[in-house]
């Protein structure tokens, strides 16, 4: 209460002797802060330029050279393509794009923890034996194993393999509680399609209407 | 962590791997230690992104995991090794100086991929020399391999941790995870590999053709192909090493500056021959005799004992203290000399203090800077009378560096009620506190620098993909074989202002990035005076 009466008297009472820190009597203080600090503050004193010479350099050039590269690395993780609205039949057949369940590079399994392995599948030529992922899964287990001894035998004899990958958590699941899955090797290759045509022969159907009429030798009325 | 090394990590994570590895390692330097299905359910990531990115992270060395007693497996990620990715290209530069392009080459595969087995790199660095080379010849695996086993003689990469070699039971289901050992004898040493053969030339002419069969040849040897002898066996980057050289660098250039050439050579080789007796945390050196040094002196300095004498007595009565003579033996004649390592980088850290505070405030705020550092606590009256600056200047400037935290008041009362007018108010400087504070500023830099280069690439991205595609362009036409008047037309699509547009970013991203590498010679000062502060023997 006391204290109250002495606002205002004198420029500002503080608890300690101000003139020990050096404030000495009607000494002009800096006006209050009334806004925070401007957000660039002019600088009082220019930086000294930045050291050159053939080290430095060098360094530079490397780091962006690193940088570029490291774009280009398999363990640059790209996110999954976005789903388009429509599904559409062509998409089966275009070049498909990183997909999350596969991973590029292979690292050494056996220093990662069980957990964290990406099994990858190669769907058989033969289709009555192709797992739809989601059903049938301890049976799957048996036939496919079945299924792998044949298959290897086939594709060994095959020149062209083709693959596909498929995720493969629902099975992964059921498997911790049972007997593990033998290991399936995941193939470095680019993702070919599962398809027997060749790529090229494909036709999307767009020219249909452009074709010239050279050879229509039919008829002409 | 503080948020400005999380803010720094997450940039690093970015630029190199991507966002999604960037979102998991963030989320574990963030929150600890952490399972996988946590670490799902909070990023809201699919889990096999999840999967893919922790492979990444473990690969990299980023990222450790455990296997707990209940039986999952944690990871943790180590922020501190997602730091060290700003210093890549010192550390490639460094093995460059060292042990020539071979060297470089194969410190930069072993970065670029984490964890590489030792036939795996060689193939690779003599691939990637092979092509630099003029046509028809080949760079030999064998001197790939003799300077890989210079490196970890050296000490220079190390082998990582093994899986152990479990007892295959089938009762026993083997573990989720590995618990990964490592013998410390083990750590350097290179598996006896016969590796037999030249580096590969990519042919581009027919690189359609090969690709094709190297396809099909691929996956025939993928299925034939034994494992290779040192299958298991991976070697990693030895970081402490490198950061020991540089700390040995440091020091010989103050020397240098301070005294002259022949006392830097002669720390040089101290340091030399106790680099790899020394731990990296050590405080001090291996003493060494003086007749040891003498013996290991370049050969280009033919100075005489007694001169070298004289220097090592020199060296030991420098008030820097960097070298220590720990005894006399032979009556006086041989001297036991080591250096201090730790008072090393303390001279180090603070050199650096001074200079930071004299390009920030100004030489005579670096007058009274250095005068409290070596008065260690002076009232407001001493400062001004040693320094020898008007009191206002003087006032200001010491208010200035205490609000900037450079400087802090240490209060000695006189009386035991504390009362203000009967208290001594004390400047002082504590170094290891300013060290912190500067590192983190020097942390947040970084991170500022990485944004506005970021900001400034994207700003300008439509130019840059246009100027990336004339130059397609231009590359494809002169290879088909172009007259001059086309390609003219074609770089005219650039047009002049663009170009000056285009210059000015070039200009400026290379500015930032030197500025970044700069910075990051800070941080090391910094860091390792505080880490060597930390550690106590």
């Amino acid at each position: 209460m006391a204290g109250r009466g002495g606002r205002g008297r004198g420029r500002g009472q503080m608890t300690f002797n101000v003139e020990a820190v050096g404030i000495a009597k009607g000494d002009a203080l800096p006006p209050p802060t009334l806004q925070p600090s401007p957000l660039f503050p002019p600088l009082e004193s220019r930086p000294a330029p930045l050291p050159g010479g053939e080290e430095l350099e060098y360094m530079l050039a490397l780091k962006q050279e690193l940088r570029g590269a490291m774009k280009n690395l398999p363990y640059f993780v790209k996110p999954g393509a976005p789903r388009r609205d429509i599904e559409r039949y062509s998409d089966k057949y275009q070049v498909s794009s990183p997909i999350d369940s596969a991973i590029d590079w292979s690292p050494d399994w056996r220093r990662l923890p069980r957990e964290l392995r990406i099994r990858v599948r190669r769907l058989r030529p033969g289709p009555p034996h192709a797992p739809p992922a989601a059903a049938l899964l301890p049976k799957c287990k048996q036939r496919l194993a079945l299924d792998k001894e044949e298959a290897i035998k086939k594709l060994e004899s095959l020149e062209k393999k083709e693959e596909e990958v498929t995720s493969e958590e629902e099975e992964k699941e059921e498997e911790e509680e049972g007997k593990e899955e033998e290991e399936e090797e995941y193939d470095e290759e680019e993702h070919e399609e599962e398809t027997d045509y060749i790529m090229s022969y494909f036709d999307n159907g767009e020219d249909f209407g452009a074709d010239s009429d050279d050879n229509m030798d039919e008829a002409v009325y | 962590m503080t948020q400005a090394e999380i803010k720094l990590c997450s940039l690093l994570l970015q630029e190199h791997f991507g966002e999604i590895v960037e979102k998991i390692g963030t989320y574990l330097i963030r929150t600890g230690t952490q399972p996988l299905r946590m670490i799902v359910n909070d990023t809201g990531l699919s889990l096999d992104q999840v999967k893919k990115a922790l492979c990444v992270l473990i690969q990299h060395n980023l990222v450790t995991y455990q296997l707990q007693k209940r039986g999952f497996v944690e990871y943790e990620a180590q922020c501190k090794r997602v730091l060290r990715i700003l210093r890549y290209p010192r550390y490639i530069y460094t093995a460059k100086t060292l042990y020539n392009d071979t060297g470089e080459l194969i410190v930069e595969e072993l970065l670029l991929n984490g964890k590489m087995t030792m036939s795996a790199v060689v193939r690779k660095v003599a691939d990637r020399l092979t092509e630099t080379m003029e046509d028809g010849k080949t760079m030999d695996y064998a001197d790939v391999s003799s300077t890989f086993v210079r490196l970890a003689d050296t000490h220079f990469v190390q082998r990582c941790p093994l899986v152990p070699e479990a007892a295959e039971t089938p009762e026993v289901p083997p573990p989720p995870a590995p618990t990964l050992v490592i013998n410390e004898k083990d750590m350097y040493a290179v598996p006896k590999l016969n590796l037999v053969g030249k580096g590969k030339r990519r042919r581009s002419c027919d690189e359609d053709e090969n690709h094709e069969h190297k396809a099909k040849k691929h996956k025939k040897d993928g299925e034939d192909a034994e494992p290779p002898p040192d299958d298991g066996i991976y070697w990693q980057v030895n970081i402490d090493r490198f950061h020991q050289h540089f700390r040995d660098q440091g020091i010989v250039s103050a020397v240098a500056n301070r005294m002259d050439q022949t006392s830097s050579e002669i720390v040089r080789t101290m340091l030399r021959m106790s680099e790899v007796t020394t731990s990296s945390s050590a405080p001090y050196t291996q003493p060494l005799s003086s007749n040891e040094i003498f013996r290991s002196l370049p050969a280009g300095y033919n100075i005489v004992k007694q001169v070298l004498d004289q220097y090592l007595t020199l060296l030991a009565d420098d008030p820097l203290e960097f070298v220590g003579k720990s005894g006399d033996s032979g009556g006086g004649m041989y001297t036991v000399i080591c250096t201090d390592l730790h008072k090393a980088l303390a001279s180090l850290a603070t050199a650096t203090l001074e200079s930071i505070v004299e390009e920030r405030f100004g030489s005579r705020c670096a007058r009274i800077f250095r005068l409290l550092l070596r008065k260690k606590h002076l009232e407001q009256k001493q400062v001004e009378d040693f320094a020898m600056i008007p009191a206002k200047e003087a006032k200001d400037m010491l208010y200035k560096m205490l609000s900037e935290n450079f400087v802090s008041l240490q209060e000695i009362p006189k009386t035991p009620d504390h009362a203000p007018s009967r208290t001594f108010y004390l400047y002082t400087v504590n170094i290891l506190s300013s060290a912190r504070m500067l590192l983190h500023r020097c942390y947040k830099s970084v991170a500022n620098l990485i944004e506005r280069r970021q900001y400034e690439t994207k700003e300008n991205k439509r130019l840059l993909e246009k100027s990336q595609r004339v130059e397609a362009i231009l590359a494809s036409m002169q290879a088909t074989g172009a007259e001059d008047v086309q390609l003219q037309e074609i770089e005219e699509m650039i047009t002049a202002p663009e170009r000056q547009q285009l210059e000015n970013l070039k200009r400026n991203v290379n500015k930032i990035d030197a500025s970044e590498n700069q910075v990051d010679e800070t941080i090391f000062v910094l860091e390792s005076f505080i880490e060597s502060t930390l550690k106590k023997p």
